[in-house]
């Protein structure tokens, strides 16, 4: 588990770095969406410029964003196979019984790996940059808006740093149970499908077990701490925006406008 | 001196387990350093909830600096009297060592500018300001007490109870925690209370005074040194004696006087001589 860079925070001085997790969260989040208006190569050759442009700017190395999208590759073959399969139209380039292989469904199964692999090097590029705790606070001021509505933002985002806080604690622990089970004779990979899943619950008894009374701890030393509601406190890292966040405006604003003249000009 | 906790006619009892502590009387004063010790399940860590209110208590009176423990007095008395936990892992609430001392000053309202100086001066006063961008699942166990005693000294409470703070960590861990205590207490003296609650008599033995704790009630509060003396009775209430009593007894020696393991090495040698 421990070579899943998606979600991964990998410390670096880019500009990127710089940026309030706002802006870079707003940025992935008009990225993604205008990436899926693409509609031509142009369109798709401007997006791969603007998120190269992006990756060159973390300073970080590409192999790390190829094992980014390592973990997602037999997805990414599956809905290519699909496309491949299922588009229909002509002409047919390929045909065997029931099955057919067209030209645009070439194009289209093509143009399903560029996305796929657009968006999520967009989103790794995201979590790379940005501690979990920047982003959960960057929600929580990007949602303040919900407030009006009575939506408890405030603990919202506690409770995600929170949670974000315990997932490397957790993940060693279940290390911990499961190779204690394994020196008492369990295994995980061999036998029937139910006796598989059977052999989860010992796993997962003592993770809960200990996960509710990590829990019961830490809402006791919050509150001998001065813990009352996640309301009215004040901040230790305030968000603020600078110089690099309104380059970046700039920036995607551009992308924007190159990307939505390109789409129209077929 | 005044006193710092007072304890009157506690009445305390987990549902289950019938009656803990029956008509308990106890007090702290301020500005010293108190060990309370016990087997498990003698109620020593269940007093010290009980003292900062995580835990309601059936009847009596608990005091701290005057002021009587209530709904009312909770968020003034948690002010002035800060706890560390067994488990380092659970009481790590921020991402990294900064984040997590600065939890305590948010929910005080401290204002975000002031922060950094505070918790930079919190970090030092542990010897961990060279820690503060770590993440807590990169630090020892003995790190992670010493980053909560920190959390808790940026809040400058008047007492700290450690509640068998030192109880998971390896001797290293231990010794550096004990060492953040003693030279907390020589730089604070009288305006700190320190009360560690622990089975380890190594540690008690740093304490101006010991309370024995059995069954919720208080059998022995004297002085380690005079405390150590009674080593059988000790044994008796499933407390292990602090080792350089154990070795003479071990020996066959019944001493007059408390020693340490330093003055036990030197009056051995002139046993030999």
């Amino acid at each position: 588990m421990n070579n899943l860079v998606i979600g991964q925070f990998v410390p670096g001085s880019g500009i990127l770095y710089r940026m309030d997790p706002r802006t870079k969260i707003l940025m992935t989040i008009v990225y993604v969406f205008l990436l899926v208006f693409a509609n031509s190569w142009p369109t798709y050759l401007w997006a791969a410029i603007f998120l190269l442009a992006a990756l060159i700017l973390t300073k970080q190395g590409l192999g790390l964003y190829w094992r980014g999208i390592k973990p997602i590759l037999w997805l990414i073959l599956f809905t290519v196979v699909l496309q491949l399969l299922f588009s229909g139209g002509t002409p047919v380039l390929f045909q065997w019984g029931a099955i057919k292989v067209t030209q645009p469904g070439l194009i289209n199964a093509f143009y399903v790996i560029v996305r796929f692999v657009l968006i999520v090097l967009m989103s790794t590029i995201l979590t790379i940059t940005t501690p979990p705790t920047a982003i959960a606070s960057a929600i929580e001021s990007l949602l303040k808006p919900l407030k009006a509505i009575k939506v408890p933002v405030a603990e919202l985002a506690l409770m995600l740093s929170i949670a974000l806080r315990f997932v490397p604690l957790l993940m060693g622990e279940t290390d911990k149970i499961m190779k204690a089970q394994k020196s008492r004779g369990m295994s995980l990979s061999t036998g029937s499908l139910i006796k598989r899943a059977k052999a989860v619950i010992p796993l997962l008894v003592p993770l809960f077990v200990g996960a509710l009374q990590r829990a019961l701890d830490l809402a006791n030393a919050m509150e001998v701490r001065g813990f009352e509601s996640a309301e009215g406190r004040t901040r230790y890292r305030e968000l603020s925006y600078g110089r690099d966040d309104v380059l970046a405006f700039i920036a995607i604003a551009v992308f924007a406008v190159g990307f939505l003249a390109l789409s129209f000009i077929k | 001196m005044t006193d710092a906790i007072t304890i009157k006619n506690l009445n305390y009892g987990y549902p289950e387990q019938g009656e803990l502590f029956k008509d308990f009387n106890f007090s702290v004063q301020e500005g010293e350093w108190l060990a309370i010790v016990g087997h498990n399940g003698s109620g020593k860590s269940t007093l010290s909830k009980l003292v900062l209110g995580l835990l309601d208590f059936d009847k009596g009176e608990i005091d701290v600096f005057g002021q009587r423990l209530s709904e009312d007095t909770l968020a003034s008395i948690r002010a002035q009297v800060g706890m560390v936990f067994q488990n380092p892992d659970n009481q790590f609430v921020g991402a990294t060592v900064a984040d997590d001392v600065a939890f305590g000053l948010e929910n005080r309202q401290v204002p975000s500018k002031e922060m950094p100086a505070k918790i930079e001066a919190a970090l030092q006063q542990v010897g961990m300001e060279a820690y503060a961008e770590r993440e807590p699942h990169t630090l020892s166990g003995g790190q992670k007490q010493r980053v909560a005693l920190a959390s808790i000294l940026a809040l400058k409470p008047r007492v700290i109870i450690l509640d068998e703070a030192t109880a998971m960590l390896d001797p290293e861990g231990k010794q550096a925690v004990m060492a953040t205590l003693k030279e907390l207490k020589a730089r604070y003296q009288d305006q700190l209370t320190l009360i560690m609650i622990t089975h380890d008599m190594e540690e008690a033995a740093l304490a101006d005074r010991v309370a024995v704790i059995n069954d919720g009630q208080l059998v022995f509060d004297e002085q380690p040194e005079t405390l150590f003396l009674k080593g059988k009775q000790l044994e008796e209430l499933g407390l292990a004696q602090p080792f350089a009593m154990a070795l003479q007894s071990a020996l066959g020696v019944t001493p007059a006087t408390y020693r340490t393991k330093q003055e036990l090495a030197t009056w051995l040698s002139t046993l030999k001589a």
